[in-house]
């Protein structure tokens, strides 16, 4: 299982990385998200990506937060 | 006085720079958030205290004040920054408020405000990285458009993750309708921030962060962001931003209502936009929705509402950039200009040049006017053709004010100093709230205007103007736009939830603003509790946003002689009725809007007279150190 994410419908917003951080430290930081999104102002491009080695699919949560917490539905469960 | 006791959601520190002998130095934040808890509260507070009455907006004792909302950086939709100093146009309170990525990696820097005083020797930037500031040359930048100048510091400092806000060539040559950009896009317009920034010498501020910000009470954030999350899919507006937004003009559709209520035409001749015109520049296929690329978010919002446009073909072919806003469609009207592909060049260059849109559409406006009536003749305009629709001569004429050429300079002073050099009756046709250029609309929708003029920062919409009755609103109170009555209850309510907007840092389009149907004072007050550990009610909210507002009020009274005569609409809505439309026939009728004024002015308990603050107002909020300086001042009514 991963997370996918479907870039068509991403704003690149950062609500996935934000509530990443939560899930692992009950605060918020960017940095310790397994979730990281860049974007370029100039060309309107996001990047986003999930380092495999912290991603726990946020064990112990009732749901994968970025999933749960993605406004726009562009985050699922998958493989 | 309350003093609130916080828990969580701050970075904690507020950066003080001295730029006239370099000083940095830091002060906790709780010593202010424990009356104001944060955002544009925090700003009005240090302003109020630290300058003194004669000091000039140009002056190096002059603050400007960068603060991030106390919910940024942790709860959906809280992402703004409002920016504090006195206003370039009345020497009175100004005022802006900015979206983006920028105020979030501010915090997560360890800073919650930045105080900027004096004035660097030469231009410099200020470098903000996880705790530490640095003033560096800026030499290099000095003469940049934004855009550059973000593009040279990202590269300079080697990292796409810093967030620029940053001055462009008009902010450098005091235009005085200049901004401050953010993120390329999201611009902080009002009051001259960016020409007050401009006198600083200070071209750009870059931040990056690292660190986090705590929260107080997890599991009550969670089911607190849980509900706000549910309710803003259950708007029936939210969906419409993030998929078709054209930033907040979600209703695009050229028959909706809301285009025969809010476009003023060619100057204020008319507030009647034809529906060719409005079909011409909104055509899904060939108006501007067809140069749309895809939509982007400001941090951590659930609605994000700002698109990303490429004009591939034609004369402005290769311009690219995110931005096209309600006031997009008011300029284009203004302008009487219904190209698509210019209109969006026009809003991406003055972004660029660092104009404010309102400022720079209002000068222009004005000056296609005067060439029209005759009171500016070809020579003196440059041996341009300002007549109405010329888009060609509005690209040139953005230009011209933003380097201060020619025309350019005579415009770049502001309304009332232009049209004084220019004489002839020509301040009749200078459409100024307080002495700012506004386009908006005045004669149809009376609460709109009421909000409009009633703006402690001069002549803008967003503190308390709706064009809509809301379920959360004033009980007991019919909403008709066009009508005088009941308008006031509207705008005083719509006035305060921005209040709380701005201290929080939610933005009004997933909160309580015309239109946007999400979150409400309630989730507000349960955001700020679980993150801040505080137990604030609604009630306790809704008294905070009166300390806000008349902590901004006091500022005006203090710095400058505004009272009621300048609550009233420009005196051309007041002597033109609109000459075509549905609202023909439409125009302020003075006593309807002096019966309007005086409920207003008996929400906040002012003085009906004067419209001027009293003692028992200012101590019933514990406003006792506020009333005291007033008073010392002699400005206090009925003392």
């Amino acid at each position: 299982m991963k997370i996918l994410r479907d870039a068509n419908l991403c704003h690149g917003c950062r609500a996935c990385e934000v509530m990443c951080s939560f899930h692992h430290r009950r605060a918020f930081s960017p940095e310790w998200s397994s979730i990281r999104v860049v974007r370029d102002n100039a060309t309107g491009g996001i990047s986003w990506s999930l380092d495999p080695t912290t991603c726990d699919m946020c064990e112990g949560e009732e749901q994968a937060f970025c999933v749960s917490y993605c406004p726009y539905e562009a985050l699922r469960r998958g493989s | 006085m309350a003093k609130y006791h916080i828990q969580g959601g701050l970075a904690g520190k507020i950066l003080r720079v001295d730029l006239s002998d370099g000083r940095i130095w830091t002060e906790e934040t709780a010593k202010y958030a424990e009356r104001w808890i944060g955002g544009r509260a925090i700003n009005s507070y240090i302003l109020f205290n630290e300058i003194d009455p004669g000091t000039r907006w140009f002056d190096p004792e002059n603050l400007l004040i960068f603060g991030a909302g106390a919910l940024v950086g942790t709860s959906l939709g809280a992402n703004r920054m409002s920016i504090e100093t006195k206003n370039v146009f009345n020497n009175g309170k100004g005022s802006a408020n900015v979206g983006g990525h920028f105020a979030a990696e501010l915090k997560y820097a360890g800073f919650d405000h930045v105080v900027v005083s004096g004035k660097a020797e030469t231009p410099v930037y200020l470098w903000i990285s996880d705790g530490k500031a640095e003033l560096r040359d800026a030499g290099a930048l000095w003469g940049k458009t934004t855009y550059e100048t973000e593009e040279m510091l990202q590269r300079e400092l080697g990292d796409r993750g810093i967030r620029v806000a940053c001055i462009g060539p008009a902010g450098e040559r005091l235009v005085r309708g200049s901004l401050i950009l953010v993120d390329r896009a999201k611009a902080a317009g009002g009051s001259g921030v960016g020409c007050v920034m401009g006198s600083k010498n200070l071209k750009a501020l870059a931040v990056r962060g690292h660190g986090s910000i705590e929260v107080a009470d997890p599991q009550a954030f969670l089911d607190a962001s849980g509900l706000a999350l549910r309710k803003v899919k259950a708007s029936p507006t939210s969906k419409p931003m993030w998929k078709d937004t054209l930033s907040g003009t979600y209703y695009s559709d050229p028959m909706t209502p809301s285009w025969d209520l809010l476009y003023v035409v060619r100057n204020g001749q008319d507030d009647y936009w034809e529906v060719e015109k409005r079909k011409r520049i909104m055509d899904p296929e060939s108006g501007v929705p067809g140069y749309r690329k895809k939509v982007l978010a400001c941090f951590n919002c659930p609605i994000g509402c700002m698109p990303f446009f490429e004009i591939n073909e034609g004369k402005y072919r290769g311009t690219r950039g995110e931005g096209f806003w309600v006031n997009t469609l008011m300029s284009a009207a203004m302008l009487d200009i219904a190209e698509p592909d210019v209109m969006l060049k026009a809003w991406l260059l003055m972004n660029d040049l660092g104009l404010d849109a309102d400022f720079a559409v209002g000068m222009i406006a004005w000056a296609y006017e005067c060439y029209e009536k005759g009171l500016l003749t070809q020579k003196e305009v440059d041996g341009l053709q300002l007549e109405w629709g010329n888009s060609d001569a509005l690209i040139t004429m953005i230009e011209k004010l933003a380097y201060r050429e020619g025309i350019g300079d005579f415009l770049a002073e502001g309304p009332v100093a232009a049209s004084k050099k220019l004489g002839k009756g020509s301040d009749y046709y200078t459409i100024h709230m307080k002495g700012q250029p506004t386009i908006e609309p005045f004669r149809i929708p009376k609460g709109w205007a009421l909000a409009v003029a009633t703006s402690p920062v001069a002549g803008r919409h967003l503190r308390g103007a709706t064009l809509g009755s809301s379920r959360f609103g004033p009980r007991g109170a019919s909403f008709e736009p066009h009508v005088y009555e009941d308008q006031a209850k509207y705008v005083y309510w719509q006035g305060l939830t921005k209040e709380i907007e701005d201290l929080t840092g939610i933005c009004v389009y997933v909160g309580t603003w015309s239109g946007a149907r999400a979150l409400e004072v309630s989730d507000y007050a349960a955001l700020l509790n679980s993150v801040m550990g505080l137990n604030l009610t609604e009630e306790a909210l809704m008294r905070m946003a009166r300390q806000g507002r008349n902590l901004e009020k006091a500022f005006n009274t203090l710095h400058t002689n505004m009272g009621r005569q300048d609550d009233l609409p420009p005196r051309r809505y007041m002597e033109e009725p609109v000459k075509s439309g549905p609202y023909k026939g439409h125009r302020c009728d003075r006593e309807k809007w002096d019966e309007m004024l005086d409920e207003f002015y008996e929400l906040y308990g002012w003085d009906k007279e004067t419209g001027l603050q009293t003692r028992t107002c200012l101590e019933e909020l514990d406003m006792h150190d506020v009333a005291e300086r007033l008073g010392k001042a002699g400005r206090l009514v009925g003392e």
